[in-house]
């Protein structure tokens, strides 16, 4: 495929706001994981929350857009730069030549688990200022985006599960290749609720701990929140950035919530993703696993990676760090691949105390100063739904 | 855009059981008698999945099974288009939410995802190509067609568009006025060959097709995947045309049919 240049990217997460303070945290293994504070919320489980979202005000045409998710993206558009940047692009494009193609799992559900609270206790009615297009459907967050950014491009929220953040950068990628637009800000918001709290713990997959992907005691997720962004264009002489080169999406066929054992799957997306930017198992430098901490997420993953790339290959696993953002983990990955791809180290993986021995991966407690040039981003989801992207600096 | 061939529909509302079925009422050539919408269990579910399915599942996956029912469902790509996702399991949940100590249902949960049917369908046809899930808001089909247009331009082969929405429950009626359930499938694949080659023009702004019938264009106002509604009557009508329809962001989608 051609690839895509990646000319300006942000992300906020619960590890930090904006790009350097998420990149320190990489580094360093400093987890923004924190007992659950959520009001409301009793359960024995960490969460990855983002301080200061409740803060965001919307104003004019923003407005109706209020709710957790739109004031979460507001504050990791806020950083950066990032909307400048894109503000450059669409004076350079035209604002209906950029598309906006965003990742998320619940929207603005928050508001809608508010508004039932305040239901009329008579007829049941939900109170008039709750505005259900503008919060909780899917698409009002590429609404609330392209209203923001002033563009009016292609648009669609993509929305599978944990994968959705990542299959949006395909989309791009198919978008400016069919000629539909020149450019795309792609990327995922995800927020915290109730509903994703409450049923990841009903289907048992919540850690009461702070999450350890890959370790040999790890007992489940931490959730998470974040908004990830990035301004994806053709490569061209004069545009500069790490690369967009590959990418690869299945499906397990298996069962709704649990991978398939050997990762058939996810070794498929990771095959393709290979494939199509023409490069082999040792041109990866690392892999930035989806890595959830479930015992059978770590150990599926293990295997797609065992067969796709070979026993004890060189991984990281981020969610200590953040929490699993749901909807925005391919781009909390993608973003933390860029950092590593700029500051030249492979991760440590936060959490980590005593690698598994059965996933037979090399995954380590420090970050390891070295040179890193190709890296694998994997994110997978419910409905057996995967996704791989290959990420390559050009410095 | 290049063109696209489209191979099959398949088609769910009231009054409306299948595509071939609703031919007569597509082309003005029968009145349209509004009935109960019957999806029932996708046969191609294995016992213990399909007990566990929801009514957005069974509209997916009915339109799905029909226009693919003379294809290779082992490799197709699909592509699933919905408003609102599965507005059933959202209310039960948010209902559940607002108890002091709350339970939410494992299975509920895990059908509460936007791509539950994608998921559901590629368990049904051990299919393990590329799904999608995506919401385009009212614009849900216009926005799916232009992916899956978009997939097949790229990749070549066949895709699969579901598109479908069930009514919103008592709660919702208010805010989100959709009254009927409506699904509508497509299957598309090369242009050479095909029964209809369709092109696309993603444009500007510009006013949206209406049904050509007063009955269907009740219909295509009372839930997004029934803005398809203009696009089946042409195709059935044998000669060429163009329809337009709303796409987000105040673009539209302009769609030359060609038989």
């Amino acid at each position: 495929m051609d690839p895509l240049v990646i000319t300006a990217h942000t992300l906020t997460s619960a590890a930090g706001t904006g790009r350097a303070a998420n990149a320190e945290a990489l580094r360093r293994s400093a987890s923004g994981l924190r007992p659950c504070d959520l009001p409301a919320i009793h359960l024995d489980t960490h969460i990855g929350r983002v301080p200061g979202v409740e803060a965001i005000t919307l104003e004019g045409a923003l407005a109706p857009f209020l709710c957790r998710n739109n004031q979460l993206a507001e504050l990791g558009l806020r950083q950066d730069g990032f909307a400048e940047a894109v503000a450059a692009a669409a004076a350079r494009h035209g604002p209906d030549r950029v598309a906006v193609l965003l990742g998320t799992s619940t929207s603005g559900i928050a508001a809608t688990e508010a508004a039932y609270h305040q239901r009329d206790p008579q007829t049941g009615a939900l109170p008039p200022d709750y505005d259900y297009q503008h919060t909780q459907n899917m698409f009002s967050l590429a609404d609330f985006v392209a209203t923001r950014l002033g563009l009016n491009g292609p648009a669609m929220v993509v929305s599978t599960a944990c994968s959705s953040s990542a299959k949006v950068f395909a989309d791009a990628q198919r978008f400016i290749a069919a000629g539909l637009c020149d450019a795309a800000v792609v990327g995922g918001v995800d927020s915290l609720c109730s509903m994703t709290l409450y049923g990841f713990n009903a289907l048992q997959l919540v850690a009461a701990r702070p999450c350890t992907p890959l370790d040999r005691d790890r007992a489940g997720i931490s959730i998470g929140e974040a908004a990830g962004y990035f301004l994806l264009e053709r490569a061209g002489s004069s545009r500069h950035g790490p690369r967009l080169i590959g990418h690869g999406e299945s499906s397990d066929a298996h069962h709704m919530s649990a991978p398939h054992p050997e990762g058939r799957g996810a070794a498929a997306a990771l095959n393709q993703a290979l494939a199509r930017a023409g490069c082999r198992a040792e041109d990866v430098d690392y892999v930035l696993m989806h890595a959830t901490a479930t015992p059978a997420n770590d150990r599926a993953e293990a295997r797609a990676l065992n067969a796709g790339l070979g026993p004890n290959c060189r991984v990281a696993g981020s969610k200590g760090l953040t929490g699993h953002t749901l909807g925005a983990a391919g781009a909390v990955g993608v973003a933390q691949a860029l950092a590593s791809l700029d500051g030249q180290f492979v991760p440590p993986t936060a959490g980590l105390r005593t690698p598994d021995p059965e996933l037979g991966l090399d995954a380590r407690t420090e970050a390891e100063e070295r040179p890193v040039t190709r890296v694998l981003v994997n994110a997978f989801g419910f409905g057996g739904n995967n996704c791989s992207l290959l990420l390559e600096t050009t410095a | 855009m290049n063109p696209i061939g489209l191979y099959a529909v398949g088609l769910l509302g009231p009054g409306l059981e299948d595509f071939a079925s609703a031919r007569a009422v597509l082309a003005g050539d029968a009145v349209l008698t509004p009935d109960a919408v019957r999806a029932p269990p996708p046969g191609l579910l294995p016992a213990n999945e399909r007990r566990r399915t929801t009514a957005t599942i069974r509209l997916a996956l009915k339109v799905a099974e029909e226009a693919t029912a003379d294809a290779d469902r082992s490799q197709l790509r699909s592509v699933f288009a919905s408003s609102s996702g599965d507005m059933d399991i959202i209310d039960r949940i948010c209902d559940a939410l607002t108890q002091p100590d709350p339970v939410v249902s494992p299975v509920q949960f895990h059908n509460s995802v936007h791509n539950a049917p994608a998921g559901n369908w590629s368990i049904a046809t051990r299919n393990p190509a590329p799904a999608t899930a995506l919401s385009g808001y009212n614009a849900s089909f216009a926005t799916g067609l232009l992916e899956a247009a978009t997939l097949q331009l790229a990749e070549g082969g066949e895709v699969l568009l579901a598109c479908y929405d069930v009514p919103s429950m008592d709660t919702f009626i208010r805010v989100r006025p959709i009254t009927h359930p409506f699904a509508v499938a497509l299957r598309l694949g090369p242009a050479s060959g095909a029964p209809w080659r369709l092109t696309l023009d993603f444009a500007q702004g510009a006013p949206e097709d209406r049904c050509l019938s007063d009955d269907l264009e009740t219909l295509r106002d009372s839930n997004p995947a029934a803005r398809a509604l203009p696009l089946l009557e042409q195709l059935v009508r044998g000669h060429g045309g163009h329809v337009r329809l709303k796409a987000p962001l105040g673009r539209s989608l302009g769609i030359r049919i060609e038989p």
